[in-house]
């Protein structure tokens, strides 16, 4: 099953550059071993096991119940790979802080092994060489791999045609609806178009005094920018002829940013503040959703899964999730999540890949099948969905099954790596702030995210 | 050995002193560098090799990891084409224009009425200097719940008076000046040190104004001010640093739509930060560090060359 050993790990560490230094090397064993004697301490039989035990280190910027499950996998892992043994450390920062982190470490030569990276700064990596590429390792039992994965995943994790990152969790995102408001105001079925969505939303607004009481829809509801709503108007991926991005001129785009616009007639400020007082920004796990505020909102699994449950148990059993609507067809969704990637300077990518995979669930698909549930994940292959565990979670929750046939539509897609895609990442929210603020048209925010996003291409 | 020190001429008893003494003073030479190493090696590690560093990266295209190539005057150029490093250099100077005179005359002010002999004068000054000690992202956190718009408690108390409640941070035109108030809730620190210098002043000097019938006023404008006047170019100059590199709360508030709303609140370190950490260019976020030296250099220099008209220095006087 697994594709370690010695050949692999002698292949990466060529036998001339260990030979030179083996007399030093006797020398220093031989005094430590005379002085360990003398000071009658041994190295023990746990000792002479650690020289062909190869250590990983993982480092991760989850804390919390997220970590808990992290550590679970790394237990599982160890124990079922005698030879590898992974350490996994907790950057508790921002993801901005833990890049800095990342490139401070790779930079002193003592990157880790593997590295969990929400995907904007992937490709930038990927361009300045500051990754290895995994095309290396999909050989023997790994040469179907990319195959396994969803299609969107391999796409989310690729760079001019080289693997560089492998996601253990998908997000798939849909409308998520409060069916107490759909009776109250007398809606009969969730909204299957934009147009039914817009209307449907229209009657749910409640403005007293000024202050936002309770809304429909908002796009910028979490944070969700520009980008998460790119695949419901084919807009994820708008480049010219020369590779640049170009969103001024794609049709989809257009769609989508006038769309965004329509929402200018309601008053921002409040919506924002509304936000940040039931929780968002302050990083909590409450959102105006989740707290009976909003009819609609788009999210993740992890909404219905951790955040109702945890933040307001009342709307378990009275809420339902569908694709959520546009002008492609539906269902499709954005693909991304939480990739792992392999630093330059990784002592042991072999072996870092292959942990990598078993985390994606290859080859291990009982056992994440049981792990993505906990954490509300959509797996990185479909055949995890299969297993038992995970089938035993989808009959439970019936509402999550809406997420899983979008991973597999032709109209999801995963943004393209490119170098400057954080700069894309931050214009797109940028823009959607400011159209929605009537800071910007839609054609100027257009031009402003392909302006921004192009500026060191 | 007596007998050939005795045997030696002046001359060279002379030389044997001075080749004593010097070989004294190499001693209390290296003993001296040896006691100041530390704090040289930690002025060239830490201060001087990134100085020039960073001086030298922002004529590359470094990336944070790998070789740095060369590319000229372009981050410089691209600096003066770039929107949103006018927009945050106008921000900071904005913030830095109205909360430095701002906060030096509200602690200045503090520090005059809690001077004052009062009863329970120890327990004002406890008062006033707590929200400094709060830690700062605390107190970002207790600002953005207390001038939330909907739920914030100025705002309730503004429409018991009924008048409109702004936006405060989530408002174009209310962000900065919702910034400048939170920059006032940590006065506490200047203020301490103003208490301190007004404590210095000597109490004759306001007998003698008194008798030659100055009112408070005037011993505050003639007497007061010049006497504390080196302690309010200390605060002026620390304000002015924190001000330039205003980062943290800014971080802290924005959350997920960082320089919003709209860009009304990018500050140039945070525009820094997000190119260098964010987007990953190291050589242009040097060029943007470069010229803020550069710029709070031209204030420092400005501020201490004005500071002999109006810094009172009682050592320096005849």
């Amino acid at each position: 099953m697994n594709n370690r050993g010695g050949t692999a790990t002698n292949a990466l560490e060529p036998p001339g550059e260990i030979r030179p230094r083996r007399r030093r090397v006797g020398k220093v064993t031989t005094a430590i071993a005379t002085a360990a004697v003398i000071s009658g301490t041994s190295l023990g039989t746990s000792g002479v096991a650690s020289a062909s035990t190869v250590h990983l280190t993982w480092w991760t910027m989850w804390s919390g119940a997220t970590l808990q499950l992290l550590n679970q996998m790394t237990a599982q892992f160890n124990k079922t790979h005698p030879g590898i043994v992974v350490t996994e450390t907790n950057i508790p920062s921002d993801a901005t802080t833990s890049t800095a982190k990342l490139l401070s470490a790779i930079a002193a030569g003592d990157p880790p092994d593997i590295f969990t990276e929400w995907w904007p700064e992937i490709g930038s990596f990927a361009a300045d060489g500051d990754l290895i590429s995994m095309n290396q390792f999909l050989t023997g039992a790994y040469a179907g791999f990319e195959k396994w994965e969803y299609p969107v995943a391999v796409q989310g994790g690729s760079y001019k045609g080289n693997l560089y990152a492998v996601p253990m969790g998908l997000n798939s995102w849909a409308l998520y609806y409060n069916k107490g408001y759909l009776a109250k105001y007398g809606i009969t079925s969730p909204p299957k178009t934009l147009a039914q969505l817009d209307a449907d939303q229209a009657k749910m607004w409640v403005i007293q005094n000024g202050k936002v009481v309770q809304l429909g829809f908002y796009p910028d509801l979490n944070g969700n920018g520009f980008q998460f709503y790119t695949t419901f108007f084919n807009a994820t991926n708008c480049f010219n002829s020369a590779g640049k991005y170009d969103f001024e001129n794609c049709a989809g785009a257009k769609a989508e940013m006038n769309w965004i616009a329509s929402f200018d007639k309601y008053p921002y400020t409040q919506v924002m503040a509304l936000q940040t007082a039931l929780g968002f920004v302050a990083g909590g796990q409450t959102d105006v959703w989740v707290n009976g505020k909003a009819g609609f909102v788009l999210s993740g699994p992890w909404e219905g899964t951790q955040n109702v449950p945890t933040s307001n148990p009342s709307l378990v059993g009275d809420f339902g999730v569908e694709a959520f609507p546009g002008t492609v067809p539906i269902p499709s969704t954005l693909g991304q999540g939480n990739f792992n990637i392999i630093p330059k300077g990784s002592a042991h990518p072999q072996q870092a890949f292959e942990f990598i995979s078993w985390l994606a669930g290859y080859q291990n698909e009982a056992f994440m099948g049981k792990i993505d549930p906990l954490g509300g994940w959509v797996p990185g292959g479909p055949s995890v969905t299969k297993q038992p565990a995970y089938q035993a979670w989808l009959k439970t929750n019936p509402w999550l099954s809406g997420f899983l046939p979008e991973m597999t539509s032709p109209y999801t897609q995963a943004p393209a790596l490119t170098p400057t895609q954080a700069e894309l990442f931050t214009a797109e929210n940028t823009a959607t702030n400011d159209v929605l603020q009537k800071i910007m048209t839609p054609a100027q925010a257009l031009k402003y995210i392909d302006q921004q996003a192009n500026a060191s291409s | 050995m007596a007998v050939a020190t005795t045997s030696l001429s002046p001359t060279h008893r002379a030389r044997s002193s001075q080749h004593l003494s010097r070989s004294v003073e190499r001693r209390r030479t290296r003993a001296g560098l040896l006691f100041v190493s530390p704090w040289v090696i930690g002025f060239l590690a830490f201060f001087a090799y990134p100085f020039f560093a960073t001086i030298y990266y922002s004529f590359t295209n470094f990336n944070g990891v790998g070789a740095a190539h060369l590319a000229g005057f372009t981050n410089y150029v691209n600096l003066f084409h770039d929107p949103l490093f006018r927009t945050s250099l106008f921000n900071t100077f904005y913030y830095t224009a109205i909360e430095l005179p701002l906060s030096t005359v509200a602690a200045l002010g503090l520090a005059l009425l809690l001077n004052m002999n009062v009863r329970g004068r120890a327990i004002y000054r406890t008062i006033f200097y707590i929200p400094s000690i709060v830690p700062l992202v605390a107190s970002c956190m207790i600002f953005v719940w207390i001038f939330n718009p909907e739920f914030g408690i100025v705002n309730d108390l503004l429409t018991d008076a009924h008048l409109p409640g702004p936006g405060w941070f989530f408002s174009i035109a209310w962000s900065k000046p919702s910034f400048i108030l939170l920059g006032l809730w940590g006065l506490g620190q200047p203020m301490v040190i103003y208490l301190a210098g007004l404590q210095g002043v000597p109490r004759e000097m306001y007998e003698v104004g008194a008798l030659d019938g100055a009112g408070p006023w005037q011993r505050l404008r003639f007497i007061t001010i010049p006497m504390i006047s080196p302690v309010i170019l200390f605060n002026v100059i620390l304000q002015l640093v924190n001000c330039i590199a205003y980062f943290t709360q800014a971080q802290v508030i924005e959350g997920a739509d960082i320089g919003g709303p709209g860009t009304s609140t990018w500050f140039y370190v945070q525009y820094l930060y997000e190119q260098a950490f964010d987007f990953l260019k190291f050589g242009y976020s040097s060029a943007m560090a470069f010229f803020l030296f550069v710029i709070s250099a031209v204030i420092m220099v400005v501020l201490f060359k004005s500071s002999s008209k109006w810094v009172y220095y009682a050592s320096e006087q005849p």
